[in-house]
């Protein structure tokens, strides 16, 4: 009996889990590859994440709407603890900010200050305050470029 | 309208659904969203935006990452169960001696040792079961000898009696 609801129980949550990958996993696998910048690291974290996922699903709301926001935040938090333990430096940091192939045309449209913007909130989680210290522009300014940086992109992906 | 307007072209939606604004932001963003349906609006289409880049972005996931994602759900699920199920156990059926979750983990490690508990008078009863055992086997072992003894004797008298009888 208890083998059985096992069996339910993991039947279940593997197709709820089911259901995110197949809609999600080559997103979350691209955004991961820019940020570790080595794909079998990526490819090993998307495994890691998808299951421990599992024990956490019931934490969260799946409604469908803010989905992939949802998953890509539980993802980033994740990245950095899997990357970098819970000290991070900038050092740490993987170098080489070269986006590849076909994300190069999208951020290609974009200035350098909005490209390092969005490149630098998006896939390091830095906040507006750091960064407008390191540029030394205001954080209205930043805020702006990344504004832009989102409008540029849209437009992008409308054409 | 206008400062509604503002604030929603000022690039702190943009930072909130990047995670890259301040608690106080953040904060405001949300009191904004439940009061104003323009700024629940854009930060939905941000959403989506969001979701559009990466779409974009997207690499597909070698063959076989679903089946070792698989495997390890199943895992996971297993792992739980074996420790929901431990958990669910009356105290005194986990061995009694402890009453934490960490303790009650080791109970299978024990199972699994070949070790058996049972209860304090069997102690007793083994012992008096030995105790006996052992006055049963000097009995025997002395009666035994005596037998022997008895035997020879026996067996001198004989010959004594053949050599005294006349013949």
């Amino acid at each position: 009996m208890l083998k059985m609801n096992q069996q339910i129980v993991a039947g279940k949550r593997s197709e709820n889990i089911r259901f995110l990958y197949d809609k999600y996993a080559g997103m979350l696998l691209g955004y991961v590859v820019e940020v570790t910048k080595d794909r079998a690291v990526a490819e090993k974290f998307l495994v890691n994440f998808f299951c421990n996922l599992s024990g956490q699903l019931d934490e969260h709301e799946w409604d469908g709407l803010d989905n992939w926001c949802q998953l890509q935040r539980l993802a980033r938090e994740r990245l950095e603890i899997f990357m970098f333990g819970t000290h991070r430096t900038e050092a740490d940091r993987p170098v080489n900010l070269v986006m590849h192939g076909a994300r190069d045309k999208f951020l290609d449209r974009l200035s350098d200050e909005q490209r390092h913007v969005f490149c630098e909130v998006y896939y390091y989680r830095k906040s507006i305050e750091l960064l407008s210290s390191e540029l030394n522009k205001t954080e209205d300014s930043i805020r702006k470029a990344l504004k832009e940086a989102f409008a540029i992109m849209r437009k992008g992906g409308e054409n | 309208m206008v400062k509604i307007n503002e604030y929603i072209e000022s690039g702190i939606l943009e930072a909130y659904v990047l995670g890259s604004a301040s608690k106080a932001e953040a904060e405001e963003l949300l009191y904004m969203k439940a009061k104003h349906p323009q700024v629940l609006e854009a930060l939905l289409e941000l959403e989506m935006d969001l979701e559009h880049i990466a779409q974009r972005m997207a690499i597909i996931p070698p063959v076989g990452t679903w089946e070792k994602i698989e495997a390890g759900i199943n895992e996971v699920v297993k792992a739980k169960n074996s420790d929901a199920l431990t958990l669910d156990m009356p105290f005194e059926d986990r061995g009694g001696r402890t009453k934490s979750r960490k303790s009650s983990q080791f109970i299978e490690v024990e199972a699994e040792s070949g070790h058996m508990r049972i209860r304090k008078i069997w102690r007793w009863i083994f012992a008096g079961v030995f105790l006996l055992g052992k006055i049963f086997l000097a009995c025997a072992i002395y009666f035994y000898l005596e037998n022997r003894h008895n035997e020879k004797e026996l067996e001198q008298l004989k010959n004594e009696l053949k050599i005294h009888s006349p013949r």
